[in-house]
């Protein structure tokens, strides 16, 4: 757990080093010319797949180390198998994915740049995820499973099914056809794994940082069925007006609209279980959770929107949809991941915990976020204006400039806020995390407790 | 409640059956679609990538390229105007896998056949700058040994690929578009009927043309916009006073010296409007009528027109005699760039009614020809006589006020 989580914070940085990169170089495109690895187009490939494979896969298996033993009352299945997976996905999916796209050996699919020999070891991998994790659910039983639970039943058993059909259909069916299948996938990368896990994480966190159960748990199922209905049915809404059968599109469409609904309801429940809780302001990881919690909502009725066709006419293709993904992986998803990090972090007895740099990355990122992606959103609008104007396309490039400038500024804040977050992590005084928690209780430090009772046993 | 808790399990069966449907709805069932589509509406012998082709094609997959240029022009009026007739599915039929991409950067690039000649295309992928001068374009100078006139292989296939795209469709012609509507059979289908109303197949703004209208460019007083256009579109080629030393000096032919040459106004209009087919010279139709007028006054401003000796009559009537012999079947009897043997050739002659070289410039061309055109060196075949004589001659072509 330890390792997959400082895994995931030291891949984030690498990832996060190949997006500025590539942000960098439409400011100054020249740079690294006459380096092939460091092109544009491989640095971009290396940049998604390193959030969601590097980053944000590491941190919620870090995070299912310390949520499915609590969720089911047993053991994962083993810590050899651990081992294992640690290695396969750290030195046999992502370092060597990386080097290879740098080296020439990739696949052109959005959130399928690593080259099939990659995937092989990315399904053997989620294989093993299955076989640790999912056993001690159906050793339980599943009657009563907690919201968590079927998240993250959903995501690990999905993705399994999701990821071959992205990763190696596009490449024996042609053209148009494949484009279908890559839609569909792209889709499933984010709503079957990177939700699931994300809202497995928010659900845990919520009720057990702020000490409350959740709301509702009739509209958390509810949430949860309609989400894991709809999801799939959105993919083909990144081809809006595209040679796709229009009534594909149409139900991509209508599905994206309910989804944006579903998310309302997902989201008024994990917000109500929230209010009045005064725990907010307390608890840094649960701070974490509840932000992404809301830029979840804000994402997903942007992506209902931007899915509808009178908007998707104008802004599709444009640094809008940008602004969109880094909302969802950087606002929602990371926010989740960290606060998740961070939650279970505090709940090893042994761990370093850093109360203030968390707080200063809490702070940091939001302001990260909140320069970056207003900006792509006015970027990608001035960018649709035009395109729709009929202006020379090179105006849409200069228009964009001074905003892909405020972007690539937008990482001063962002690397300070991983790097507290690291500082976080490793810094302060071992289970200073659990003495939080403890204090924020009411409870007496452990310290006091023993030399009290010594006391009382000896007035006694 | 045993019921109510075997819901789950219910729920779950339903949850695995809602993927399996999403996968047969959007993606087995349009696959289908689109497969149908592929056999009924391509053309009867649709055509293909030659190795070279295919090798491009795979660097483009490598280097990203799908990702700041789609390959997919959508059924709306934006695209259909800006680029031209909606992607259709036969026409990535050979792409495994597809090269749509969901991100415009720089253009779609569906339609690029015919679009750049390829030195326009080496010197763009060597330095994108030096001939696009706002592009971010990276540079792929790791294609090259050295030089953007040095391609290696791997830049040439590169270069093969990308003026392939589109070919197939435009090469098929009107009876491939015929046969794609009547494979359609689809006449209530309402978005399908926008790629038969789509009035050309290439509908790119840079597209030059060797014939086309001449909109009538009014002078135009806005010089400052002119300047200011001209530097952020066309110094990167023609240099920053016109001397033809731009960044992109491995253009061939290379770029006019606008500096020694005099252009009437309707030759810069129709030039604007339709740039100069075969050579790197882009047609500059998305900017207004007003942006051009402006332009076309910040060249007119560039000419030197130096002071030049008076011409004996005698040397006029042999540079006439020397021209109707040797020019006049490019150039045309009356420099109009309308010779009998023009349509045989790659590149339209110099219409020498539009534009007016200086007499040192006219003497340049008839000594040393244009390389990367058709026009050829005549030392050697004229005599130092003749040549000066028609290179005074041929300067006599030219109308201010020609239409």
């Amino acid at each position: 757990m330890y390792a997959h989580g400082l895994a995931a914070v030291l891949m984030l940085f690498v990832a996060m080093t190949f997006g500025l990169l590539a942000g960098t170089q439409l400011l100054l495109p020249d740079l690294g010319a006459g380096v092939p690895w460091m092109t544009w187009g491989r640095l971009r490939y290396d940049h998604t797949q390193g959030i969601l494979f590097g980053w944000l896969t590491n941190a919620f298996l870090a995070f299912l180390y310390h949520a499915v033993p609590v969720l089911t009352g047993r053991p994962v299945t083993s810590v050899r198998l651990g081992q294992w997976l640690f290695g396969l996905w750290n030195f046999a999916v992502v370092i060597p994915g990386w080097m290879l796209v740098l080296a020439g050996f990739s696949q052109p699919l959005e959130w399928a740049e690593f080259p099939l020999i990659t995937d092989a070891f990315v399904i053997l991998a989620l294989l093993l995820a299955a076989v640790q994790f999912l056993p001690a659910f159906f050793t339980k039983g599943l009657e009563d499973l907690y919201v968590s639970s079927w998240y993250v039943l959903g995501g690990l058993v999905f993705t399994l099914f999701a990821y071959p059909m992205g990763n190696l259909v596009p490449e024996f069916l042609p053209g148009a056809q494949g484009a279908a299948f890559s839609g569909l996938w792209i889709h499933d990368a984010v709503g079957l794994f990177v939700t699931p896990l994300a809202l497995a994480i928010i659900y845990f966190v919520i009720p057990a940082a702020s000490r409350r159960p959740i709301y509702s748990h009739f509209l958390s199922m509810l949430g949860f069925w309609l989400l894991f209905f709809l999801y799939p049915l959105n993919g083909t809404h990144h081809y809006v007006y595209s040679v796709i059968p229009m009534s594909a599109q149409i139900g991509a469409i209508t599905a994206s609209a309910l989804l944006g609904l579903d998310v309302i309801l997902v989201v008024t429940n994990l917000l109500l279980s929230l209010r009045g809780s005064g725990y907010f302001a307390r608890d840094i990881p649960l701070r974490f959770v509840a932000t992404g919690t809301v830029f979840y909502l804000l994402v997903s009725i942007q992506g209902s929107l931007q899915a509808q066709m009178a908007i998707n006419r104008a802004v599709h293709f444009s640094d809008w949809v940008i602004g969109h993904s880094h909302l969802a992986m950087l606002g929602f998803a990371t926010f989740a991941a960290a606060g998740g990090i961070g939650h279970a972090w505090q709940r090893i007895p042994w761990a370093r915990y850093n109360r203030r740099a968390m707080t200063w990355s809490y702070w940091l990122l939001v302001t990260g976020v909140l320069l970056m992606v207003p900006h792509l959103t006015l970027a990608g609008l001035s960018e649709a204006r035009l395109w729709q104007s009929g202006a020379p396309w090179i105006e849409s490039v200069r228009a964009a400039q001074i905003h892909w400038l405020v972007r690539v500024l937008s990482a001063i804040p962002l690397f300070a806020g991983f790097i507290a977050f690291l500082i976080g992590l490793t810094t302060g005084p071992p289970g200073a995390g659990l003495a939080e928690i403890e204090s924020s209780i009411g409870l007496e430090p452990v310290e006091q407790v023993s030399p009290k009772m010594m006391e009382a046993a000896e007035a006694s | 409640m045993r019921a109510l808790r075997m819901s789950y399990i219910v729920a779950s069966v339903a949850g695995v059956l809602f993927f399996v449907l999403s996968v047969a709805l959007l993606g087995v069932w349009p696959a289908r679609v689109l497969q149908e589509q592929t056999s009924n509406m391509a053309p009867e012998n649709p055509l293909g990538l030659t190795r070279s082709e295919q090798r491009g094609r795979a660097i483009y997959a490598r280097e990203g390229c799908a990702y700041c240029h789609t390959q997919q022009i959508r059924f709306t009026e934006a695209d259909m105007k800006r680029f031209g007739a909606p992607t259709l599915a036969w026409e990535t039929r050979l792409d495994y896998p597809h090269l749509w991409g969901t991100r415009r950067i720089g253009p779609d690039l569906s339609r690029q056949y015919q679009t750049h000649p390829a030195d326009w295309h080496f010197a763009h992928l060597y330095s994108p700058r030096s001939v696009v001068t706002d592009s971010v374009m990276p540079n792929y100078r790791t294609l090259f040994n050295g030089a953007p006139d040095q391609p290696t292989q791997e830049a040439r296939d590169l270069v093969n690929y990308l003026d392939s795209l589109g070919r197939a469709r435009e090469l098929a012609g009107p009876e491939g578009e015929a046969r794609a509507r009547k494979g359609c059979n689809c006449p209530d289908d309402e978005m399908q009927q926008m790629v038969f109303h789509s009035p050309v197949i290439n509908a790119n703004a840079g597209k030059a043309r060797r014939a086309g209208p001449t909109p009538t460019l009014s002078n135009s007083t806005d010089i400052a916009r002119g300047r200011e256009i001209y530097q952020h579109n066309c110094a990167s080629c023609h240099g920053p006073q016109g001397h033809g030393d731009g960044a992109a000096g491995s253009l061939r032919p290379v770029s006019a010296d606008l500096s020694e040459h005099q252009y009437s106004l309707s030759r810069l209009s129709f030039v604007l409007e339709n740039g100069v087919a075969g050579t790197a010279m882009p047609a500059w139709r998305d900017f207004s009528l007003a942006d051009r007028a402006a332009v076309a006054a910040a060249v007119r401003e560039l000419s030197t027109r130096p002071a030049e000796p008076a011409i004996p009559a005698a040397t006029l009537e042999l540079g006439a005699r020397v021209y109707r012999a040797n020019c006049a079947q490019c150039h045309g009897m009356n420099g109009g760039g309308d010779g009998s043997a023009v349509p045989e050739l790659r590149i339209v002659p110099a219409n020498l009614q539009g534009v007016r070289p200086t007499l040192a410039q006219s003497i340049r061309v008839l000594r040393n020809g244009i390389e990367g055109t058709q026009m050829a060196v005549w030392t050697g075949r004229l005599s130092e006589a003749e040549l000066s004589a028609v290179a005074y001659y041929v300067r006599g072509f030219y109308q201010e006020g020609q239409r």
